[in-house]
């Protein structure tokens, strides 16, 4: 490898959230598709995605030079320089960063508007009291229909990677996996430190904790309302 | 409502007989009444199973799936009905007029569900209860998901 150096390309915590977010991603799809009994951990499952969400917009900030949404953030500009072949720099392509955001943004929807969900049969998202029957059908239709784009993404994200791989002969998949990536340019990710981390994962589970509703007020025990005995 | 009550058993009993007699109108009331009680019950069943479990209670919603279940619905899936107004515009997918075979295993498993459902809600046996309330809700998904319209 003459010329190469090795740089840590992503942080450990950019990569948990990743490969926390892919097994994630396909037990939503399997417990949201075969329904049932298993509904009830696709809402569990849904909370875990939005903790990881939060972890990662606050990591978009506050974590290492590559996890950073400023730093990959994709303008016209380097999307053109991309397409003509003259941009080369470690992290996120600029292509390869509007599909990070594409499915961020996409995820979050599917997060969001399921807490507010329901299922037409017993269950409901966390938050289905604050909203009401009418918001939470609509917003059941938007979970049901946007995740077909989500799926999309995410095939187009993976073919991405395949084409990488054997086509351009750069494998994306090691460094997800181990951090560090053979480069001819550029310098190791900085930052992202303990403190930053705590932050982030204090306010991922912060928010979940918003989520999961159970800060809501009890209903009524039993008790308290009166029906007649037949 | 005793008089409606028993013109559906009626209407069940004599589904391929009295099909004509069923007005659209009414059929599809019916059967949003069924479904909307079948949606009390699995609400009270998962209550149930959630918060302090009561055998009775569990075994009387239990009861309504499988009575409703065994009542022969698809009596009130008459010709026309896959379209108008019952309670509100039915939501039901002309497919499932079509769909002979495919509605008819979704229907069966629907009512073995309900069987399973009843008889371990007569049980007690909380973790099982909870089994079959799940797969209940999965023959209900599995129906909801190809011949219902999304809202």
């Amino acid at each position: 490898m003459n010329g190469k150096k090795r740089i840590l390309v992503w942080d450990l915590p950019t990569r948990v959230f990743h490969w926390l977010l892919v097994v994630a991603m396909v037990g939503l799809v399997v417990t949201g598709k075969i329904g049932g009994g298993l509904i009830e951990w696709h809402g569990r499952i849904g909370l875990l995605v939005l903790g990881l969400l939060v972890f990662r917009l606050v990591w978009g900030v506050a974590g290492s030079t590559y996890a950073r949404f400023g730093q990959f953030f994709p303008t016209p500009a380097k999307i053109a320089a991309y397409l003509k072949g003259d941009w080369h720099a470690p992290g996120h392509n600029p292509l390869g960063a509007l599909s990070v955001f594409a499915l961020l943004a996409a995820t979050l929807f599917q997060a969001l508007t399921g807490l507010i969900a329901n299922d037409d049969i017993a269950f409901v998202g966390p938050l289905y009291e604050l909203v009401g029957r009418d918001l939470s059908n609509l917003a059941t239709g938007w979970h049901r229909l946007a995740v077909n784009l989500l799926i999309a993404l995410v095939v187009l994200h993976v073919a991405a990677i395949i084409f990488y791989v054997r086509v351009k002969k750069d494998d994306l998949v090691k460094p997800m996996v181990r951090g560090w990536k053979e480069v001819e340019a550029g310098e190791s990710a900085l930052g992202g430190g303990l403190l930053a981390l705590i932050v982030a994962v204090m306010l991922a589970l912060a928010a979940v904790y918003a989520a999961s509703g159970v800060w809501l007020p009890e209903p009524p025990p039993p008790a308290a309302v009166q029906t007649p005995a037949w | 409502m005793k008089t409606k009550f028993a013109l559906a058993l009626l209407a069940a009993t004599l589904a391929t007989g009295a099909q004509a007699q069923v007005k659209v109108e009414d059929a599809i009331k019916w059967r949003q009444s069924a479904y909307g009680a079948m949606g009390w019950s699995m609400a009270r069943i998962k209550a149930n199973i959630d918060g302090t479990y009561n055998k009775d209670e569990v075994i009387k919603s239990a009861n309504v799936i499988q009575a409703i279940a065994n009542s022969g619905m698809g009596a009130l899936y008459v010709p026309g009905s896959d379209k108008g107004k019952g309670w509100a515009d039915t939501r039901v997918k002309p497919a499932l007029f079509t769909d002979g075979p495919k509605v008819g295993k979704i229907a069966g498993d629907f009512n073995a569900a309900a069987n399973e459902m009843a008889k371990v809600a007569a049980s007690g046996d909380v973790a099982a209860v909870k089994e079959a309330f799940g797969k209940l809700g999965g023959t209900c998904k599995a129906c909801h998901d190809d011949y219902r319209t999304k809202q």
